[in-house]
């Protein structure tokens, strides 16, 4: 380290030499060594930095991260969440329904995740079935009730005495029949 | 540690490990390597279980399977009521889902009768093989061809024919 001083103070003193000449500052002549053009550089250790010029990659590494981050906002709170439940609440057991008891409609699935959704957010299975036949039911009366009406209408025609094939006429009180007490006139 | 298989159903064929005659002084290789297992791989796993099973053991969630009640047949429905033909329709599909689960229970114990026996399997699993066939057989026709979007009306027609076949056939 003494050594490294002398050599040191030894540049300043040689580039005090010449200062106006190129390549004589401190720096420069610790630094440079002897062109030895006989031998080949085989092992280049720390070597002389270069300037790479290449196409950024700021994009690429930006969306990277952007895609990171985005995932894991939500997917470390979800893995977290599920890992949570698997080891603290875990799977149902399959056991034979009891006497007497009607079990209700979340617990005949496995998973407590499962269960959750099926109690909190979905219907009944047996509601959804009966929404179904509600619809059925419509549609079926509303087919019924056409063709009713269409046998109604028919039957209504060729008979000639139902409401819906009345002409209506005016009152026969309401005729004038003076015209027709003086004929001939 | 989860339940076995029902060992009436798959039977182990008799264990065939000779008594041991040892005759040099050599240790073991094969008992060496499933010690080495043992410690390694089995007992941290068996304790990781045991841990997390222990701390599930407070609160056991059960789960149940779902008994349907009978409704009737589309053959015992009025013409024109849709909601009766639904109701036998679904019914129907319970019904499908329930014997596809047989055919593949059949089939997995003609499997495992096959590779219990290795080399002998046609002589000594004709049970399990004639089973297997017969079940089918009476699946492919009663539900064989329908498709995918099959439904009660379409085997209810499929059995039609089968019937109006056979009546052609001793006719």
């Amino acid at each position: 380290m003494v050594g490294m001083s002398l050599l040191r103070s030894a540049a300043a003193f040689a580039a005090r030499l010449g200062p106006l000449k190129a390549g004589n500052n401190a720096a420069n002549i610790l630094a440079r060594t002897i062109p030895r053009t006989n031998k080949v550089a085989t092992r280049w250790g720390h070597g002389k930095k270069m300037f790479v010029v290449k196409p950024t990659n700021y994009y690429d590494r930006r969306f990277l991260h952007l895609l990171r981050y985005y995932i894991l906002l939500t997917g470390i709170p979800v893995a977290v969440l599920v890992t949570a439940v698997n080891i603290f609440i875990g799977e149902a057991e399959l056991a034979e329904i009891p006497e007497g008891y009607e079990p209700e409609h979340w617990e005949y699935y496995k998973h407590p995740i499962t269960r959750w959704i099926v109690r909190n957010i979905y219907d009944s299975p047996v509601k959804d079935y009966e929404k179904v036949m509600a619809a059925i039911q419509i549609e079926q009366e509303k087919g019924d009730m056409r063709l009713m009406q269409l046998e109604v209408r028919q039957q209504m025609r060729h008979h000639g005495d139902g409401p819906w094939f009345h002409v209506a006429t005016p009152d026969k009180g309401l005729i004038d029949n003076s015209p027709k007490s003086s004929p001939d006139n | 540690m989860p339940n076995d298989h029902d060992k009436a159903v798959y039977p182990e064929p008799p264990r065939q490990t000779p008594a041991v005659d040892k005759q040099t002084a050599l240790p073991n290789p094969a008992l060496i390597l499933t010690k080495l297992f043992y410690y390694t791989v089995d007992l941290p796993v068996t304790t990781f279980r045991d841990t997390i099973d222990s701390i599930r053991s407070k609160n056991k969630l059960v789960y149940y399977h779902q008994k349907f009640r009978r409704v009737p047949y589309l053959t015992e429905c009025q013409e024109g009521d849709f909601t009766c033909y639904y109701e036998a329709d679904m019914q129907w599909r319970r019904d499908y889902k329930v014997d596809q689960e047989i055919v593949k229970v059949v089939q997995e114990r003609m499997k495992a009768c096959q590779q219990r026996e290795g080399h002998s399997y046609q002589q000594n699993c004709t049970k399990e093989i004639q089973q297997f066939n017969e079940v089918t057989k009476n699946f492919q026709s009663r539900y064989g061809d329908l498709g995918a979007y099959a439904n009660a009306k379409k085997c209810l027609m499929k059995q039609k024919e089968r019937m109006m076949a056979a009546q052609a056939q001793s006719a």
